[in-house]
Parts: C-alpha cells; structure tokens; sequence
C-alpha cells in the first residue's frame, strides 16, 4: 500500500500534492461484500433447499386432512345406515347421548388417524429434503419433535391441574374449609409451575437456572400451603376429634336410646 | 338337654329338603341372629320354612328351625350383589315359593311384620314385597330427599323405600335380581347397589308394600355422607341410565293402597345452622361447577336461598326437584367427573336437609312434606324427558 502511494506521488511529480488513494479501503468493502453476498448465498440455498421439504409437509398433510374428512363421512353414512349405535346400546343396555354416540366417536377418530397419517408422512417427506448429503444443518428437526412432545406434556399438565384443583375444591368446601378456594388455587399453580419446569427441562432450555427458580418457586408455595393448612385446620381437627368420640359414644347405644335422644340425624 | 346342631355335616349327595319360604339371613351380630331366629320360630311353621344364612349358630342356641349355611358377603349395612344371587340359589335349591331376605337389625322386626312379609309374596301372589317402615323423622334423609321422589317420578312406583334391606320376592323376581347382580363387574364398588324396585318395574312384575312397624336400621362403620351420599345416588344414576328407555314412557302413577303408620313428632333442633353455613360456603366456592350442571335461573334462585337465615331456610321443593334432574342429566352427560359431580351434589342436598327440618319443626308432618316433594318431582318430569332428549337446551 505504501508503495502504491509512492508512485502515484513519483507520477503526479515531487511538487504536486499527494492525493490518498483508497485502494486498501475499496478492498475492504469488496471483502465485506463478498462475506455478505456469501453468507446470502448460504442462507438462500438453504431455504431453497427447506422449501421443497416444507410444502411437502403442508401438501401432505392438507391431502390426508381431505381425506379424513371424505373417509369419515363415508364412515359415518354407513353406521347411521347400518344402525350401529342401537345395535351397541341393545348389547351394552347404555343409552348414549347425540354428541358422544359410537358412530360420532368412530367418524371423528378415523378423521384424526388421517390427519395424524398426513403428520408423519409430511414429516418424513420434510426429513427426506435434506437427505440428499448436503452439508446444511438440521437440527431443526429434532427439536422439532420435541417441542411436539413438549407440546404434549404441557397439555397434559394443564388438565391435570384443573381436575386436581377442582377436586380439592370440591373436598376442601364439604370438609367445611373457608380457604378452599384458596387451598384449590395453590394446587392447581402447584401443579402448573411443575409442568412448566418439566416442559423447559424437556425443551433444554435455561438449564440450572430453570432448575433453581423451579426449586425455590415450588418450595414456596409448599411452604405457604403447609402454613396455611396448619394454622387454618386446628378447628378441623378439634372438630374431628369431636365427631370421633361422639360416634364412639353412638356405638354403645341401643337403638331406642338413640331414638330417644334428640334430634340425630339419619341420612341413610 | 342338649340340642343336636341343627347344621347338618352331612356331605353326602343327598336330597335338597324342600319348603314354602326360604329366609335369607344376611351376616349381622350373633344377638341380632339370635332374635330373628326366635321371631321366624314364632312366626312360621317349621316344616315351610328354611333358613339360609351366613352366620354361624352359638353352641348355646337352641332352634328347632331348618338352617343351611349361605355363601357369605360382605353386606353390613345394605344388600349386596352376593345377597341375591345367594339367596336365588337357596331358593332354587329347596324349591321355594316366596324368598324372605332379612337385612342386619332384622331382629327389631316383629313377628307380624315378617308374616306379612312373607304372606304378601306366598298368599297374594306378588313378585316384590316391600316393607314401609316408621322411621323417625329425620330419619332415612337421603331416601326421602331423593330416592323416594326420583323413583317415584321416574317410574311411578309409591314404594316409599326402594333400597330396604328387608324384601319378599318370588322366585322369579329372585333370578332377575340375581341375573342382575352377575352382570356388575365386581371392580365397580360405586355401582354395586341393586335397585328392585327398579328391576320389578322394568320386568313388569308386581309390587307391593307392607306395613312393618319401626326397625333399627344398621348405620355405615363411618358415617362420612360424602361417601354415603356419591355410593347411592351415584348407583341409582347409573341404574337411572341404563333404564332410560323404558321410564321414558308415560306412565300412570298407582293408586296407594297402604295406609302409613304416623311416625313421632318431631322435637328438639339439629344442626340447620351448620348446614345452612354449609350451602353458603359452597354458594360461594362452587358456582363454577354449579354454572356447568345447573340452567341460569336455578342458579339464581340458589343465591337467593344463599341469603336466608338458618331459621328461615328452606330450599323450593321444584327447584330441589330440578337439581336432582340437572345432576342425573350431568351424570350421564359426563359433562363433569361423576366423583366430582356428586361432591358437588352434597352442599345442595344439606340446604334441603336444613329445608326440611325447618318446616317440620313449624308443625308441618314431615310425610307431607316429603310427599309435595316428591309430588313436585312428579309434576317436573316433562322437564326430564325433554332434557335428557335434548340436552343442550336449559329452556323447557
């Protein structure tokens, strides 16, 4: 570089000013742009090469969703002629409700197993792209799966916690306890923060500090519940006590001095 | 002298002995043994009765009645599925022409109840003989608040007891029953319950009551009427379902021949308070799940019971009426877990429980009572049908 800025200087001779010269820089931006318009490149083909894969997959399972929608029609017109939800409601002496009838569960699971058949098809046509030994990552795809079944796992959790918190709920105001709604709600978050640790565990995501906030949020409430319930059932208790000694007390009666004393109630 | 054990050991292919009635006594307390085999010795011939039961004869009882021993169950408070079926057996065996099935606490039954019992099946020639007891008054609340009146209504039947522990039936209603009790799976506690009356009815077969007097009726180990109350509602919504093509059709409710006895008055006071707190507890927390079961308007007029005072508390007879329908609806519908649908069952129940004390406590007889509930009952089965026809529609 410095040589070229001698010879101009020796060309444009010794008393004239020595224009700079930007050479080295120009240089500098054919690299810069050639870095870029390689990395385009790689990026471009790259979804040039995930395109194909991808309509594959929607192709496919838009095809099979058709399909299951044309075969379950088909399947449902053939029970309803052949009488199919009597002829099980005679065997099994069930009367079965309109939207939950043999016929309307078979319609419907045969349409899922289509769609489910068009997911995996989709799925492998989606793999199949890129197995043509390019040197392309593909570690989508695994974590695709993943995120499936995380998918999977946080619906799981979900219901869970709603049947759990619904059951404590329900428990929790026929034992009488004015902070089940209270006691409901922790369970069902108790249950939800789980499931959400499970999930980013599964996804491998956040790592320690996942595992470190899961630790301390989950203790916590544990913490706050065993308080709660410890402080807030000591009348639950004495009550319990109570009843006990009564029934015992009960037992050694004969049924006329039962009858006879008071007004105890017989719900059975 | 000694009496020779009237409990045969003889294992030898011999002869069934054959007699008019078969007793059927269900495992109980010796004492209680005890007096019902001195009621039946009182009451019968010995050469027409047999006595099949599961309990083991003290040495030192003394009877000159026929006693085979009966395959045991585990029947302690009411009959199960093993009862009938061995009782049907006991009675194809001697050839039978009416079965007797005594329940623990029969000893409490004079001997004129068990002859008319009996008298009523072998005599009349009915299938299904019920007994009506005088119970107190605020006894039997689960079968006054929703077994009577839902029996009453769905199948036009006035038996006053559908689940007694006490039955005469005739041979054949004894195979039905059977044939019943084999088909439930035997990992099904909560549908282990066998509704006769319900089985007569379906069968067409004849029924009829009979007047017993009082009994000392045999109480759970634990008294936890959340358990209580799921087992036996949930039996007779299961049975309720299985049954719903033939209730379906209109029926003409008989003409009640008997004439009840009047129980005792009521005196004193139980707990309204508590179980009016109750129901406002779960007014509160529950309306959630109440809101998925139960049609707008009856969910307001629960709030509006919600605000009561506990002396004044008293839940309408048709909207009590609809709730067991709503609840019988949901049941089949699933659209809640059967467990937790009849837990939330239970505060409900309790407010008409603390209904019922009230307006007997102000003079009304607590038979009336429970018959303008079961009359309200009645009256709401148009709402049944057309529900349970069209299950999404809360208007009708």
């Amino acid at each position: 570089m410095q040589n070229l800025v001698t010879n101009s200087a020796q060309q444009t001779g010794q008393n004239a000013p020595v224009l700079p010269t930007y050479a080295n820089d120009i240089s500098i931006w054919n690299h810069m742009s050639d870095a870029l318009h390689q990395s385009l490149y790689r990026v471009l083909t790259l979804l040039i090469a995930m395109l194909p894969g991808i309509l594959a997959f929607f192709v496919a399972l838009v095809i099979f969703a058709v399909a299951g929608v044309v075969v379950s029609w088909i399947l449902r017109r053939c029970l309803i002629w052949a009488k199919f939800d009597l002829r099980i409601a005679r065997k099994s002496g069930t009367d079965w409700t309109p939207t939950t009838s043999p016929t309307d569960i078979i319609a419907r699971a045969s349409f899922w197993v289509c769609v489910f058949l068009g997911l995996i098809i989709g799925v492998s046509a989606f793999d199949t792209s890129y197995a043509t030994g390019t040197a392309l990552p593909i570690s989508l795809l695994p974590y695709l799966t993943r995120a499936v079944s995380a998918v999977l796992l946080l619906v799981a959790g979900i219901l869970m916690a709603r049947f759990l918190a619904r059951s404590v709920l329900i428990s929790a105001v026929n034992a009488q306890l004015q902070y089940a709604r209270f006691l409901s709600l922790g369970v069902k978050w108790l249950v939800l923060v789980l499931t959400a640790a499970m999930v980013l565990d599964h996804l491998e995501v956040g790592g320690n500090i996942v595992e470190l906030a899961f630790g301390i949020l989950f203790g916590g409430i544990v913490l706050t519940l065993a308080l709660a319930v410890g402080l807030g059932s000591r009348d639950l208790v004495s009550r319990s006590l109570e009843s006990r000694v009564e029934h015992t007390g009960e037992r050694t009666h004969t049924p006329e001095e039962t009858a006879n004393a008071g007004e105890s109630l017989r719900h059975f | 002298m000694a009496t020779a054990n009237p409990i045969s050991d003889d294992t030898s292919a011999a002869q069934p002995a054959t007699a008019d009635l078969v007793v059927f006594i269900t495992a109980m307390p010796a004492e209680q043994f005890n007096g019902v085999l001195v009621n039946l010795e009182n009451t019968f011939s010995l050469k027409d009765v047999i006595v099949a039961t599961q309990n083991q004869l003290p040495a030192d009882t003394a009877t000159n009645l026929r006693i085979i021993p009966a395959p045991p169950s585990n029947s302690l408070w009411m009959l199960k599925p093993a009862d009938f079926m061995g009782a049907a057996q006991s009675g194809l065996e001697h050839e039978a022409k009416a079965i007797l099935i005594l329940g623990p606490g029969a000893d409490s039954l004079n001997s004129l109840a068990l002859g008319n019992l009996a008298n009523a099946v072998l005599t009349t020639s009915i299938d299904l003989a019920l007994p009506h007891y005088s119970l107190p008054p605020h006894a039997g609340l689960i079968n006054s608040a929703i077994l009577y009146p839902l029996t009453r209504a769905v199948f036009a039947s006035s038996v006053r007891f559908p689940l007694s522990i006490d039955l005469g039936l005739s041979p054949r209603m004894t195979e039905r029953l059977a044939n019943a009790a084999k088909r439930i799976p035997e990992n099904h506690p909560g549908e282990a319950l066998l509704w006769p009356v319900n089985e007569a009815v379906a069968a067409g077969f004849t029924l009829n009551e009979v007047d017993v007097g009082s009994r000392a009726m045999p109480q759970p180990s634990d008294p936890d009427i959340n358990a209580i109350l799921a087992l036996v509602t949930g039996s007779l919504f299961a049975d309720l379902e299985a049954k719903a093509a033939l209730w379906q059709r209109p029926r003409r409710a008989p003409v009640t021949r008997r004439t009840a006895t009047q129980a005792a008055p009521s005196s004193g006071s139980a707990d309204v308070a508590g179980m009016v707190a109750a129901f406002q507890l779960a007014t509160a927390n529950l309306q959630e799940i109440w809101s998925l079961v139960l049609p707008p308007n009856s969910l307001l007029m629960l709030k509006r019971c919600s605000v009561l005072d506990a002396a004044e508390f008293r839940l309408p007879d048709n909207l009590w009426a609809r709730i067991v329908f709503d609840f019988l609806i949901a049941y089949r519908l699933r659209t809640i877990n059967r467990g937790h649908l009849l837990g939330a069952l239970i505060p409900l129940y309790l407010a008409w429980v603390a209904g019922h004390i009230n307006v007997t406590a102000s003079g009304t007889p607590a038979e009336s009572h429970i018959e303008a509930v079961a009359a309200a009952f009645e009256a709401d089965k148009p709402y049944l049908v057309a529900r349970w026809r069209w299950p999404d529609r809360f208007n009708s």
